[in-house]
């Protein structure tokens, strides 16, 4: 028998298939815009809890009264600032997308809340540990690991009533506030950890990262007492 | 771009174009699908050869349906060849030879069907020989159906529509649909020239192409599918009937349906395999589309299933402490692909079962078929893939 290949079928088949991936693609595209135009509202709320707090900050009252307020503010916006980020963070895993204008907006207010944490920790003796982890989001194959490790023993020293507030920049993304913040400690490779002010470059097992968030932890402690 | 997203995006995209041929050649043929050339008037010899080993459970009900069939019994053969069973088989046969059914007996060839399928070939006299199981049953005008297709000179072989009897057996039933599926996609194959086997349960063929192709290769896992593929590989038509009905006995247990898959997966692979020579363009569709189609979808398969065993392995931890918004934030671009592919993968399974009028299926087995079928491939497709590293010698 003379045999054929369907070339008009597979042209068909072809068609329709790149036809569902352009809707898949289109719709996926709109999906993308309405989260970052959701995370884009979170920030502004965020935006305006920060202001309410250095409201506060330029309130000259009695500390005893103020401090507990503050601090119980300060934690509840380190949470909701560090969820948007790995809102943020999800949808550049999961959908490849990325809204460079909204992430520099989010490290403003990531430095907001680390410069407000500081006064916490210099005005009312807030005993919390400040960590920045800087990475790249280019090429840095460790700079996940470390973000992960770091949650891991953020969790296990919160069982061991350490509180260590976490904070974290995308060096290359070109942000002048993290650029300022890499400056200031002395950044220059990815990954690289600011414990309390100290610079520590190279990725870092989980169990170094323990042990020099607690010795940082009984050092704050030991100076508050005396 | 991740390998993992460009990956992601190729099996995607191959499995939608694969949905995609088979229902735009379905439209394309829309109204050939159910008219096959009118039925001859003439009725040719035909020679059914039953292979059977330890069946006298169905061997009975088998022979009492090819006896009901709208044919003349002058101008057919029946013969049994009992396999050395150590049952009643043999005995069954024989108390059939008063209604002509010729029972022959042999030593058992090591348990492959092809020795007593063509030990019985030698003694077939028929113009048309058929190859039938003994767990399975022919209806009134199964044989007349099938001989409409053969009014081409070049078809040499012609498989029915192989269906299971509704039941309230879970397992029977997801079998039945998913033959009722394998029936629609043969069928459409049918249209191009790309049929790959003649079913064990009943297949009828053109004599001659014995002569032409050979017997039956009795060292093979499934030599129902090896016959077809050695008839494509001469250029000869194989046509699928729906409308010639037979009905067969599909495994009831999980464990059986495994053994039964593993078997026509190692099979089918090395069959293909074998005739891998035949991916070139003068094969037509067969060759530059069904064949490379199956090495494809195991790729497709294992690719797929490595993905959803990477992203289990490589949920970021950030993800407990978002865990419900990513519910949301996850839907994309793959989402919507995806409903889609399970949108024309679930018309293509409604089109299959809507496509047999009298076939009707509850829709919670439809349900559970598109559910639980992916996790009997995994379930068959690592153990085929874990025997043939492992090298085990193949056994029926």
């Amino acid at each position: 028998m003379e045999r054929k290949i369907s070339y008009e079928v597979y042209a068909i088949a072809f068609v329709l298939s790149a036809f569902t991936f352009l809707i898949g693609i289109f719709l996926g595209g709109l999906t993308t815009n309405s989260n970052f135009s959701g995370i884009s509202t979170e920030l502004s709320n965020v935006s305006s809890r920060v202001d309410s707090l250095k409201v506060l900050l330029l309130f000259d009252g009695n500390s005893s009264s103020f401090c507990p307020l503050y601090i119980s503010e300060l934690s509840d916006l380190n949470s909701e600032i560090e969820r948007v980020g790995y809102k943020l963070t999800y949808i550049e895993d999961v959908k490849q997308a990325q809204d460079i204008e909204l992430k520099k907006k989010y490290f403003l207010l990531e430095a907001e809340s680390y410069l407000l944490s500081q006064k916490a920790k210099n005005f009312c003796s807030d005993k919390s540990i400040l960590l920045i982890n800087f990475y790249s989001n280019k090429a840095c194959e460790s700079c996940k690991q470390q973000g992960s490790d770091i949650l891991r023993v953020r969790d296990e020293l919160h069982n061991q009533n350490i509180s260590l507030k976490l904070f974290s920049f995308d060096g290359d993304l070109g942000s002048s506030v993290a650029d300022a913040f890499a400056r200031e400690y002395g950044v220059n490779s990815y990954p690289s950890v600011v414990i309390n002010g100290k610079t520590y470059s190279g990725p870092i097992a989980p169990d170094r990262l323990g042990s020099l968030v607690r010795s940082a932890y009984y050092e704050n402690r030991s100076s508050g007492n005396s | 771009m991740e390998i993992s997203l460009v990956l992601t995006y190729l099996t995607t995209f191959f499995s939608l174009f694969v949905l995609y041929v088979f229902l735009v050649t379905f439209f394309k043929y829309w109204k050939s699908y159910y008219s096959d050339p009118p039925a001859s008037k003439s009725y040719p010899y035909i020679s059914i050869v039953i292979p059977a080993y330890n069946e006298g459970l169905y061997l009975r009900e088998c022979l009492e349906s090819i006896l009901a069939v709208d044919y003349p019994k002058e101008k057919l053969e029946i013969i049994v060849v009992d396999d050395g069973s150590t049952d009643n088989t043999y005995e069954i046969a024989k108390s059939f030879s008063t209604l002509g059914v010729i029972a022959l007996t042999k030593p058992n060839g090591g348990g492959k069907k092809a020795s007593p399928l063509n030990f019985g070939l030698k003694f077939a006299k028929g113009e048309f020989i058929a190859t039938m199981d003994a767990d399975s049953y022919l209806t009134k005008n199964t044989i007349t159906e099938m001989l409409k297709l053969f009014s081409d000179p070049d078809v040499m072989a012609v498989s029915p529509a192989v269906k299971i009897r509704p039941s309230n057996c879970f397992i029977k039933e997801i079998q039945r649909i998913e033959y009722l599926m394998i029936l629609f996609s043969r069928r459409i194959l049918s249209f191009m020239d790309s049929v790959p086997v003649t079913p064990g349960p009943f297949s009828m063929f053109r004599t001659k192409v014995f002569s032409i192709v050979g017997n039956f290769d009795e060292k093979n896992l499934v030599e129902d599918q090896e016959i077809a593929l050695r008839i494509q590989s001469h250029n000869f038509k194989i046509k699928s009937s729906v409308t010639a009905e037979v009905y067969t006995e599909p495994p009831s247990k999980m464990g059986d349906l495994v053994t039964q898959r593993v078997r026509w997966q190692r099979g089918g692979m090395r069959n293909y395999w074998r005739y891998s020579s035949m991916i070139k363009p003068s094969y037509g569709d067969f060759g530059m589309y069904f064949i490379p189609l199956n090495f494809l979808s195991i790729i497709a398969f294992f690719t797929i299933l490595s993905l959803t065993l990477y992203s289990f392995v490589s949920t970021p931890y950030y993800l407990k402490y978002i865990w419900l918004d990513s519910l949301g934030l996850g839907v994309g671009t793959f989402t919507f692909i995806w409903a889609f592919l399970f949108i024309v993968g679930t018309f293509f399974t409604y089109l299959s079962i809507k496509s047999f009028d009298d076939e009707k299926v509850k829709l919670r087995y439809i349900l559970s078929f598109l559910f639980v079928y992916w996790y009997l491939m995994v379930c068959y497709n690592l153990l085929w893939l874990f025997k043939e590293l492992k090298r085990e010698p193949t056994s029926w």
